[in-house]
């Protein structure tokens, strides 16, 4: 037994001796010898090996290409929803060139910075203050129609309240001027809540769906002829409605809450020069088809109240 | 060690064989498993450890066909840690996978260092840094690799009960 374990670790000594001198000998093989033993090895034994290898790794570069794609698909794809917000945009800023045009003096062009934060959806803060020529009371316009109001300027910035915010009035009428009424947030539920409401119209007259109603200058804030909205439907008793002496309408803004970005503030003396002329096109467009859509283009024409000073910025 | 055996092992060498030329290059890793040195230390840990150095030599003849300017390196590496292995399985035979774990770092790393002193392909700070900074790496993942292989594997290395 103990010869057998003494043979044993004998053989093992021996063949761990070979092992090691055959490694060794490998290790000190010149080139010209050792590269065909080499060769012979990767043919005959690591050959299928290495395809093996070779799959594996297309397969690993596939995986890594497959996301670069996906991420490059990613970028086209989310430019390509860039596209029709840009074509807005430019559409908008065309239209505010349009607007700045048609005014030509007396107003402030300003960004809108919109706050998330609760019981602040309604008010905005707008880039230009006092220092610009910004007053408090000021009517704050888009190339689509009334905005807001200015409710508080600094020197550097002003707030204003929107169509939306519950304080929201103003004095409105139809563009032929056949009724009048006041405009206000119309205080609804959800989607409703985006939506303006004209009371007081008198009794006898009956608005269709699409008249275009436009501030009527009464009051001083707003000068007359600004697009508020168009009529979609009369508010009855069913939704709690039950003035028995006039009647409340339900208004689609003119102006999108999306919409409200770039904006021109109108100076004072500007709204009481008038601005009937710079929304002529929709009014006219109202007058002639009352059913037609509410695109309000600012016109192209000139103010005929025209002062020589030019816009303030 | 039984036919069974024999035949168990060699398909469980056979296996780890396959994972180092396929699992190995997919996962593309800096610190690399070495599923060969996997394979050697469980056949050595259950051979005599002049068959284990043959058999380590074999393999590592095998894969520094693939690095012909080191040709041989890998194989004095793989018998020296293939002997060891078989030499102090006595140490490792308890069925503790910690220990294994342990015994996998080590006969890796071993290798790592034989390998890069018997290739000269490195010197000074580079060799250092591979040594003591890949090196380690690639001995830890080897090691939980081979961990995790024997959990796997257990059925087909452990000997068949009567």
């Amino acid at each position: 037994m103990a010869r057998a374990v003494a043979s044993g670790t004998r053989a093992d000594a021996i063949l761990g001796f070979v092992s090691g001198a055959l490694a060794l000998i490998a290790i000190a093989l010149p080139g010209r010898l050792r590269d065909p033993i080499a060769g012979t090895l990767r043919r005959d034994l690591v050959a299928p090996l290495i395809a093996l290898q070779k799959n594996a790794e297309l397969g690993r570069l596939a995986l890594i290409r497959h996301d670069q794609e996906i991420a490059g698909k990613d970028s086209v794809a989310l430019r390509a929803l860039l596209v029709p917000s840009l074509e807005s945009e430019n559409d908008r800023l065309r239209r505010l060139l349009g607007l700045g045009r048609a005014l030509r003096w007396g107003f402030v062009p300003a960004e809108a910075l919109h706050s998330r934060a609760l019981g602040e959806e309604f008010t905005m803060t707008l880039t230009a203050g006092a220092r610009n020529g910004v007053r408090p009371f000021s009517a704050v316009v888009a190339p689509e129609g009334l905005v807001g109001m200015v409710e508080t300027v600094d020197p550097r910035m002003c707030l204003a309240i929107s169509w939306a915010h519950p304080d929201f009035r103003v004095s409105a009428m139809t563009a032929d001027g056949s009724a009048f009424g006041i405009a206000k947030a119309h205080l609804g539920s959800g989607t409703d809540r985006y939506l303006l409401e004209l009371s007081g119209v008198q009794l006898s007259t009956t608005l269709p769906s699409g008249t275009l109603i436009v501030s009527s200058g009464v009051g001083g804030v707003y000068p007359r002829g600004i697009p508020v909205g168009t009529v979609m439907r009369e508010l009855g008793p069913r939704e709690g409605f039950t003035e028995g002496w006039a009647r409340t309408y339900l208004l689609r803004p003119a102006v999108k809450p999306q919409d409200i970005n770039s904006v021109m503030i109108l100076e004072p003396r500007r709204g009481a020069a008038g601005v009937q002329a710079v929304w002529a096109d929709s009014l006219k467009d109202s007058t002639a088809d009352s059913s037609a859509s509410p695109g309000m283009q600012p016109g192209t024409e000139a103010d005929s109240a025209d002062t020589p000073d030019g816009p303030t910025r | 060690m039984t036919t069974s055996g024999t035949i168990r092992l060699a398909v469980a060498f056979f296996v780890l064989v396959l994972l180092h030329f396929s699992l190995r290059p997919a996962l593309g890793w800096r610190a690399e498993i070495d599923f060969l040195l996997i394979a050697v230390l469980l056949a050595a840990v259950r051979l005599r450890p002049g068959m284990a150095s043959l058999v380590g030599c074999t393999v590592g003849l095998i894969a520094d066909s693939l690095t012909p300017n080191a040709f041989g390196a890998g194989a004095l590496a793989m018998t020296i840690v293939a002997y060891l292995a078989s030499w102090l399985k006595a140490v490792f035979f308890a069925d503790n996978l910690a220990l294994n774990g342990f015994f996998f770092f080590a006969g890796q790393w071993a290798y790592e260092i034989i390998y890069l002193i018997a290739a000269h392909q490195m010197q000074g700070m580079e060799l250092v840094q591979q040594i003591l900074v890949w090196g380690l790496l690639s001995s830890a993942v080897t090691a939980a690799a081979g961990v995790v292989l024997l959990v796997l594997m257990r059925p087909l290395l452990e000997p068949a009960t009567a």
